[in-house]
């Protein structure tokens, strides 16, 4: 079963703690919305837990293997994926070739024949098979983030964290988006979901973490997080600053 | 169809070039082979740094400082060990069999310099058998030393993009040029370091003998070195090797979360092209006679890359052939003309031309001027591929909502 411990990572940058002794567990295929206000540490964690950058303190464990000293792709073969805020698609190399580099990273031996059924497949399920043979970046913004969710795919780790998947994102992908998070987590894998668009945490999540200036302040379920004053604090600072707009910022359950 | 044309014109020009010393007959006969052997010695260059600047976004400025450490090791390969039948007693040396292997002392500049070796010659009357090991030991080493740097620097740039990249290589490479240039006891600095031809006793090919200074066995010494170096990276290219040294120079952080082990990557291709660019400098030295520091000066740097770049960076076949049409461009730019009373001295002006056309290809056509070409043949129908299948896909799209 998926095992990933999080035991009290900080990270610091000179004097600025960015992550103040975080720790968490995610166990077999949970689908885990991570929020915070801008600055909370959201992407450095991500960071940390893909192995772009060294915690300070703590450690992490994938499935009983110590990963925080691990260089990114020696993550990645662990079984730990990501993407990015900021999408990063091989621009000018084609969307099949975008593909084949986790695939091939993954398996010695084998050539780009192997895997291109498997990557049609995935091309198929994310719509954008007829753009295969066009480059990155003849693609769309939302197209190319399509495309490193493929990659994904191809790669096919345990646990996958989608830095911002929805940002700038039309309906239409945005529909997309959440049968590729339904496929994924039906397939026994576990996700950890960076967004600021409430109504899709909320819509998908089963467990929330809400990280506000490197502190976990919550971990639980939506109901009781969105309840939970320090959350609501943190979204909407003082209980004096916020007469009159409740809890509806952070989204309502099942309103998506 | 039309996705065949570059294999077709780079069949018939492989022909071309394979028949072209055997059928060419005119007096400047040993001026054009000069011109072709100096032209593959580029085009492995610009091939090579099309490699490691186009495919892997290695924008390394050392690349001729590795073609030199090529050249140097054979030469002082071929200027310093010797293999005798007896100890010198003078020399240091090292019993290999029944024979020596001898190192000589320094040289130095001396126009007549009289060496341990000399020394023990005198003693022994000509008594003792004295031979060179074959100088192509020391193309061989000059390989290895090659990879060797290319090694370290691979390792030692490994946290280093761009412009930082840029000046560290350009900076190890001005190092070499300066110690070279210091350590003229060793290497003669500016006096020039003396190779012997590749093929110093002549050599008879199909019965026909050529003696040392004919062009033609060069020639196809070169082309062969040429051809398999663009064998090996064409190979390479189309392997998982090529498919990650690309996604290395599209973005690093995004392929080693893809589980691309990136300083692998990294260091292997600069081993590779280090190894490539050493080759030709060992054997182009060989063809030359005589290597001084300025094969590695700025300029001959600058070269190579505007050769890439004009015929194409992100094409190792572009690249090589832009190199070629470039140096031959630029040696035919050598005849000057007249207009009227003004008289054009093309030997100054031409480098004028030649950064001219730099200049307007990085602004006007970025990709060079051979590659769009060769990837139009070899793209042509995909965006039409594109449109069908989109079309396709809307009207099966339709079809499923009417069912509904």
């Amino acid at each position: 079963m998926i095992d990933l411990k999080v035991n009290a990572v900080q990270k610091s940058f000179g004097g600025l703690h960015v992550l103040k002794g975080v720790t968490f567990q995610v166990q077999g295929a949970e689908l885990i919305g991570l929020i915070g206000p801008n600055g909370a540490g959201k992407t450095t964690l991500t960071n940390v837990l893909d192995g772009a950058i060294k915690p300070s303190s703590g450690t992490v464990y994938l499935n009983n293997a110590r990963i925080d000293h691990l260089p990114p792709y020696q993550v990645a073969q662990a079984g730990l994926g990501r993407t990015f805020q900021v999408t990063r698609a091989f621009r000018r190399m084609t969307v099949l070739e975008n593909l084949y580099v986790p695939a091939l990273a993954m398996s010695a031996g084998k050539s780009q024949k192997d895997f291109q059924a498997q990557a049609m497949e995935i091309l198929e399920f994310l719509t954008i098979d007829h753009l295969r043979n066009e480059y990155g970046r003849a693609l769309s913004g939302g197209q190319q983030k399509l495309l490193e969710l493929g990659r994904l795919l191809m790669l096919d780790p345990d646990i996958i964290i989608l830095d911002e998947p929805f940002a700038g994102v039309h309906p239409k992908l945005m529909e997309i988006i959440y049968r590729y998070i339904h496929r994924v987590n039906d397939a026994g894998k576990a996700i950890i979901l960076i967004s600021h668009q409430m109504e899709s945490i909320f819509t998908l999540c089963r467990r929330l973490l809400v990280l506000n200036y490197g502190d976990l302040i919550a971990d639980g379920d939506p109901e009781t997080v969105k309840n939970d004053p320090a959350v609501i604090e943190a979204y909407l600072g003082e209980e004096d600053d916020r007469s009159g707009i409740g809890s509806a910022q952070l989204g309502a359950p099942g309103n998506a | 169809m039309r996705r065949q044309i570059p294999a077709i014109a780079g069949s018939l020009a492989l022909g071309f070039l394979a028949a072209f010393p055997l059928v060419y007959g005119a007096a400047d006969y040993d001026y054009i082979m000069h011109l072709w052997i100096t032209a593959f010695f580029y085009a492995i260059l610009a091939s090579s740094w099309a490699l490691l600047a186009g495919y892997a976004g290695q924008f390394s400025f050392g690349h001729m400082a590795f073609m030199a450490l090529g050249a140097y090791t054979t030469g002082l390969f071929n200027n310093y060990f010797y293999l005798t039948s007896a100890a010198t007693g003078t020399c240091f040396e090292i019993p290999f069999g029944s024979w020596y292997f001898v190192v000589l002392d320094p040289i130095g500049i001396s126009a007549t310099p009289f060496s341990c070796l000399d020394a023990a010659r005198e003693a022994w009357a000509g008594n003792v058998v004295v031979k060179k090991p074959s100088l192509w030991f020391g193309i061989l080493f000059g390989i290895l030393v090659g990879g060797l740097f290319g090694w370290l620097i691979g390792r030692l740039v490994l946290r280093l993009r761009a412009a930082y990249l840029a000046l560290f290589t350009l900076g190890f490479s001005e190092i070499l040029r300066s110690v070279l240039s210091a350590e003229l006891n060793i290497t003669r600095g500016q006096a020039g370091l003396e190779l012997d031809p590749l093929f110093p006793n002549g050599i008879t090919i199909f019965g026909a003998v050529f003696d040392a200074t004919d062009k033609l066995p060069t020639y196809y010494v070169m082309f062969a070195l040429f051809l398999a170096c663009i064998a090996i990276m064409l190979a390479l290219e189309r392997s998982r090797f090529g498919l990650f040294v690309r996604s290395l120079r599209e973005d690093e952080d995004a392929a080693a979360a893809l589980g691309v082990h990136t300083v692998r990557y990294k260091v292997l291709v600069f081993v590779v092209t280090s190894m490539i660019a050493a080759a030709a400098g060992a054997v182009q030295a060989h063809y030359i006679g005589i290597i001084t520091p300025n094969i590695l000066i700025i300029l001959q740097m600058a070269l190579v890359v505007a050769m890439a770049v004009v015929g194409g960076l992100e094409s190792i076949i572009a690249a090589a052939v832009g190199a070629m049409v470039l140096y031959f461009l630029l040696e035919f730019l050598r005849n000057s003309f007249t207009i009227g009373d003004v008289t054009v001295d093309m030997t100054t002006w031409r480098l004028v031309f030649f950064g001219a056309l730099v200049m307007l290809t990085l602004r006007f056509q970025r990709n060079g001027l051979l590659y769009p070409l060769i990837e139009s043949c070899t793209r042509s129908g995909v965006a039409e591929e594109t449109v069908a299948k989109r079309v396709a896909g809307a009207s099966a799209s339709e079809d499923a909502e009417a069912a509904k």
